[in-house]
């Protein structure tokens, strides 16, 4: 070994500058990395991706096209009106959205454990970590947003400056609420630490109360006349308090609306171009005295804040066996106890999982909410059935992404605890089967329930309805086979992260095999019933569907198409769960 | 090299370390030891800068660790007892890193992690991606990553888990080598026999407060037991009827 001294002979702070382009250049590496492995390992999961993404903007855009289209022969003024409900909108959610992201990355990350243990400016440790969170808070913004912009562009005959302009606008007017977040979020953890989560619930209460206030203003009565002019001035016009002129969210509108203004000769008009560019200049003036101040912020109190929450004592709570548990443990025959127990198992920890819960009471509430709000419009039959289909695939869905992130891999989360399963006088089997029981009673109640609400709200017939719960019960019990099938069948014992798990081959193969699932249910169910209300709307002679048609839209052809998604529920349900039961009953571990 | 001065920190009502006064000098190898709890990780979590002392100060070369924590950060190296790595970094990309950050040239950095990579027998993978690494090359790698700037002091918390037999022995040879040119190390340990073997001093600490401070020789003689281990005195201490401070 070489004779050397310790000390900093050899190691020298590093210039503000080149810290920063080191954390730069650390995150492209990070970021080419990711890229390169998905390439490399999820090439059926980054296909989907990429085409599922061209897809919904293709569509997001036509369907844009078509809006604007038609608000510019209604009325031109009211683009300004709908422009600012949608940006102050996402300005609020970013405010949030960013805040917790922010809060995830610089004070519970590993990495933020490891940069803090380093020469490293603080408040580059924040751009790093705000950097991240914006990407994540905002890459939503940017799919639903560009389509938009994009579309208005077209619609109105923009010149080319305006399509440049789209890009630097939206970033500028992001960083405002993603700065506004990560300022909170370092305020409350340095000095009201023990208050952040009481500050977070009462700010996203405030939220959605002001939302929905907003919303029940708008749809409280029953609209006879939706549609109609007078319903989009009495709407507009509650819509009006979103335009407030310090909001960064009317910047960014009346930016994009000068920037989109033409002359006669379908050239910019230069005092658009100068408005615009005014409007610009104060989104990104704001944006970036904001993020100062948030540097600013993380150099005073990020490390303050990350020593008050590491010295938070997490509470220890006692957690008596629920009601629910022990009748579930006891109810039933000796035989089916371990199942149970299983049973109990897992629902304990997906009650304690407040990830899990949280995104499922969510999704479906927002789901229940919209719903809810059917009732506020009038629907013919045919409209009304077609909704309620539609409904349905919705509601399939997202129960879709809930097996496929949640249950597809629990039988590989059993891995490192494996052993202590095998141990136990538990047949494999009824490991398979607790989480198939688990996975359809839990979505069968709220799907059912919101599939109810739907149909409710739609005010359709009560043999609709049975028919909707009959198809709503067959995809329960088939999306809940094939992720726990495919689970069983593709486990992968050594990954601990369910993430990890759900987005690798096996998961995305089961989100793909639950979206044909439903859409072949759904239209299998869907076609004789919308041929039935056609004939009986049209009355024969009059255009009504003959020969097949008339026959699957009658009686025999109802009765036939149900038994056939009868029968594709049982195929889905049971061909992926045999796979998997084979499998995992010869399973090494 | 090292300084609590007067240290406490507290954890809600919970005292963790109360009224800690210690300095360590350099090219000392000093052992802090004690049961689960006693507030070992909490002093090393103070000592790297992750946690504040509710009163007093720590200071590393001279440079208090809430007042210049970069100033401190320059002069130290950690080994935490959890390996915190990059997965889509390789080794090699990870030492880079740490090199970059301590403001190394490149002449010096290349240097260096060569020199490492050899130290730590990192050369196999240490260009595959961290994320495919076990337990034991990531700790290796965290070590490599640590000497890399030649630090004035050396901070590790329980630094021999997940290391095989030989690169535990790698790690001690450094140790060793390292502090006799002058580094000051500081280690928390539950491995006594390690702590016997290579500290100068040890330090055992029971609920939050130091119970002894001395050489192995002297805590035989302050508790009157003679060729007896480390770990009959340990217990000895550790035990409720102990010696009071």
């Amino acid at each position: 070994m070489t004779g050397r001294k310790p000390g900093h002979d050899t190691v020298r702070p590093l210039p503000f500058e080149a810290e920063s382009r080191l954390f730069l250049r650390l995150r492209a590496t990070l970021t080419w990395e990711t890229i390169r492995s998905m390439v490399r390992d999820s090439r059926l999961r980054l296909t989907l991706v990429v085409l599922l993404s061209v897809m919904f903007w293709g569509s997001l855009y036509g369907l844009f096209v078509e809006a604007f289209a038609f608000l510019d022969d209604l009325h031109a003024d009211v683009i300004s009106l709908l422009f600012n409900a949608f940006f102050s909108s996402l300005l609020v959610m970013l405010v949030f959205s960013t805040g917790i992201l922010a809060y995830g990355g610089m004070y519970c990350s590993t990495e933020a454990r490891l940069l803090l243990t380093l020469p490293a400016r603080a408040e580059m440790i924040h751009a790093h970590k705000f950097r991240e969170a914006i990407w994540f808070s905002s890459w939503g913004f940017v799919l639903l947003g560009s389509p938009m912009l994009a579309a208005y562009g077209v619609v109105r005959h923009s010149a080319w400056p305006y399509f440049l302009l789209v890009l630097p606008f939206m970033i500028s007017f992001v960083v405002i609420p993603a700065a506004v977040g990560s300022i909170c979020c370092i305020l409350l953890v340095a000095w009201l630490p023990r208050l952040r989560l009481h500050a977070l619930s009462a700010g996203a209460i405030a939220a959605c109360v002001a939302a929905g206030w907003l919303g029940w203003s708008m749809y409280s009565r029953v609209e006879l006349d939706t549609m109609s002019a007078a319903w989009f001035e009495r709407t507009f016009a509650r819509l009006a308090v979103t335009e407030q002129k310090f909001l960064p969210s009317w910047w960014l509108s009346s930016g994009l609306i000068e920037a989109a203004r033409t002359d006669r000769d379908g050239r910019m008009s230069a005092g658009g171009l100068g408005e615009s560019l005014k409007f610009l200049s104060l989104l990104v003036a704001n944006a970036m005295l904001l993020q100062m101040f948030a540097g600013w912020l993380a150099r005073v109190a990020y490390r303050r804040g990350y020593s008050q929450l590491s010295g938070e004592v997490p509470a220890r709570r006692r957690r008596p066996q629920g009601w629910f548990d022990g009748f579930l443990g006891a109810a039933g025959f000796a035989a089916g106890r371990p199942l149970r127990l299983l049973l109990v198992k897992d629902l304990r920890l997906f009650r304690r999982d407040v990830s899990q819960w949280s995104q499922f009471v969510i999704f479906f509430g927002l789901l229940g909410l919209y719903f809810f709000n059917l009732r506020s419009f009038n629907y013919n039959n045919a409209y009304a059935s077609m909704i309620g289909f539609l409904n349905l695939a919705v509601v399939g869905l997202i129960l879709s992404t809930f097996t496929t992130r949640f249950v597809y891999p629990m039988i590989s989360l059993e891995g490192r605890r494996f052993w202590i399963l095998r141990l136990l006088p538990v047949h494999r089997d009824q490991i398979v089967w607790s989480k198939f029981i688990f996975s359809f009673v839990g979505g069968l109640i709220p799907c059912c329930s919101l599939v109810l609400l739907s149909d409710s709200m739609l005010g359709i017939s009560w043999r609709l309805i049975a028919q909707h719960e009959l198809c709503c019960v067959v995809l329960c019990m088939g999306l809940s086979g094939i992720a726990v099938g495919l689970g069983a069948r593709m486990p992968e014992l050594r990954e601990s992260s369910p993430a990890k798990i759900s987005s690798g081959f096996g998961g995305t193969l089961s989100l793909v095999i639950s979206s044909l699932f439903i859409m072949v249910v759904v239209v299998l169910a869907a076609v004789p019933t919308h041929l039935f209300l056609v004939t009986h709307a049209l009355g024969p002679g009059l255009g009504a569907p003959s020969g097949v048609l008339a026959w699957a839209g009658g009686p025999w052809g109802t009765a036939t198409s149900l038994t056939l998604v009868v029968a594709v529920g049982l195929l889905a349900t049971f061909v992926p769960l045999l796979l998997g039961l084979r499998a995992f009953r010869v399973l090494e571990a | 090299m090292i300084e609590f001065d007067h240290v406490s920190r507290s954890f809600g009502p919970k005292m963790a370390v109360s009224d800690l006064t210690l300095a360590i000098a350099r090219g000392e190898l000093f052992a802090l030891l004690g049961p689960n709890g006693a507030g070992k990780t909490t002093t090393i979590r103070m000592l790297v800068g992750l946690l504040q002392p509710s009163r007093g100060a720590v200071r590393v070369c001279g440079h208090d660790l809430v007042k210049d924590a970069r100033g401190a950060h320059l002069h130290l190296g950690y080994v935490p007892d959890e390996p915190c790595l990059y997965d889509k970094l390789t080794g090699r990309e990870f030492l880079w890193f740490i090199a970059d950050m301590f403001g190394m040239s490149r002449r010096q950095a290349t240097s260096r992690i060569d020199r490492e990579i050899e130290h730590f027998e990192l050369g196999e993978f240490a260009d595959d991606l961290a994320e495919s690494y076990s337990l034991g090359m990531k700790q290796r790698l965290v070590f490599a990553a640590s000497f890399l700037h030649d630090p004035s002091v050396l901070v590790l918390d329980e630094p021999m888990v997940g290391l095989d037999p030989r690169s535990v022995r790698i790690v001690k040879d450094l140790l060793a080598a390292r502090t006799r040119e002058g580094m000051t190390v500081f280690m928390s340990t539950h491995t006594l026999a390690m702590a016997e073997e290579m500290a100068d001093r040890v330090g055992i600490m029971v609920r939050g407060q130091l119970r002894f401070l001395g050489t192995v020789a002297e805590l035989r003689e302050q508790m009157s037991l003679e060729a007896t281990t480390l770990e009959h005195l340990y217990l000895e201490l550790t035990s409720p009827r102990g010696l009071q401070p």
